[in-house]
């Protein structure tokens, strides 16, 4: 049980972040902007492999997710929660009605780490989740490092489903 | 000049390139049996034909990627030539048939029609090249030099307006999808 302020959600290391990743073999990674995965952002921009592909909006992250799926590559997207919202028309038509395996990474950004996501104020964050379920898009809470697992089940879930699959990021990465 | 002959020329001068089709282009592409091939449309998803084609061009920078786009789709994803050019791929050509009219929803006309100039916008978000051609004969006689330019290459024909009915193709995409990613494996 969580009482006053004590963290619910842990930030999790940016390279344990990156090694899942590398493990899923993914060869590109669509970037918008986020804050809460700033260190993974930093980390990975060191890298050359995967290669970032950096766009301007969300709805473009969708397009060029698909045309490399197309292409023979396997990539995927680093947004965050605003961006689901701003992006569920691109969603629908390509990700779910085209069934291209779109994994996310969305970060939850101005979440209060130290309430539930369910109990937080901001709209961005405690909607999040039901807006998902609406579109019937699966989702998994990365809250902390014991949760590394999920980026293979999303993952897996994005290729198996031919559609997208999430992977909430509920903490700023460290 | 009209979609038509615009449709015709690009077809003849396509060689193997990709295709992304969007929205007034989709079903005369189609017609001119251009959908057979290497060829997926943006359907429905509101300006994704250029995100499309980057994603293609990024993932097969030894294929030529031809992007049959809309002056009105474009518009809702413009923030996509400046992402282009973030990429810049030299095998991504962009045709934008800029009629003035947002033609699928009734010939609406853009925002900012007559206002706005797509070569200058291209090239100011870093297209490599960038030409305007209002007539086909220019067309015809361009084309294959175009397609020898390294790209990102935004091509602005000036398209007549169409008082016919709009058309779509009617093709899931989740089609074509799958099968551009099977053709694509296999060459």
């Amino acid at each position: 049980m969580t009482t006053g302020a004590e963290p619910v959600a842990a930030g999790v290391d940016a390279q344990l972040i990156v090694d899942e990743i590398l493990n899923l073999g993914v060869t590109h990674i669509i970037v918008v902007p986020d804050t809460f995965q700033r260190t993974l952002i930093a980390k990975l921009t060191e890298r050359d492999s995967p290669k970032l592909v950096r766009v301007c909006t969300e709805d473009e992250a969708m397009g060029v997710n698909a045309g490399l799926y197309m292409g023979g590559q396997r990539p995927m997207m680093l947004i965050q929660n605003n961006g689901i919202y701003a992006s569920i028309n691109t969603m629908k038509a390509i990700a779910l009605d085209a069934k291209v395996p779109t994994f996310i990474m969305v970060g939850q950004f101005l979440r209060d780490v130290t309430k539930r996501v369910e109990d937080n104020r901001v709209r961005a964050v405690r909607l999040l989740e039901p807006t998902l379920d609406t579109w019937g898009v699966p989702h998994y809470r990365l809250e902390g490092p014991n949760d590394l697992g999920v980026f293979r089940e999303a993952y897996d879930r994005a290729q198996s489903d031919l559609g997208p699959a999430c992977v909430l990021v509920g903490a700023p990465t460290v | 000049m009209e979609r038509s002959e615009a449709i015709d020329i690009l077809a003849e001068g396509r060689g193997d390139a990709i295709s992304v089709a969007t929205m007034q282009s989709a079903s005369p592409w189609y017609e001119a049996g251009q959908s057979d091939g290497d060829h997926v449309d943006a359907s429905a998803c509101m300006g994704s034909a250029s995100s499309l084609g980057l994603g293609l061009a990024i993932a097969r920078p030894d294929r030529k990627v031809m992007v049959l786009d809309g002056d009105g789709s474009l518009l809702m994803q413009l923030g996509s030539l400046v992402s282009i050019a973030e990429s810049s791929p030299a095998n991504f050509y962009h045709f934008v048939f800029a009629n003035g009219l947002n033609q699928s929803t009734g010939n609406q006309p853009v925002p900012g029609q007559g206002k706005f100039d797509w070569t200058a916008l291209a090239l100011a978000s870093g297209y490599r090249h960038a030409m305007k051609i209002e007539a086909a004969e220019d067309l015809i006689e361009q084309l294959p030099q175009i397609l020898e330019l390294e790209g990102p290459v935004l091509i602005d024909l000036t398209i007549a307006r169409e008082e016919t009915p709009p058309r779509f193709p009617g093709i899931s995409m989740a089609g074509q999808v799958a099968k551009l990613k099977q053709r694509l494996a296999g060459h």
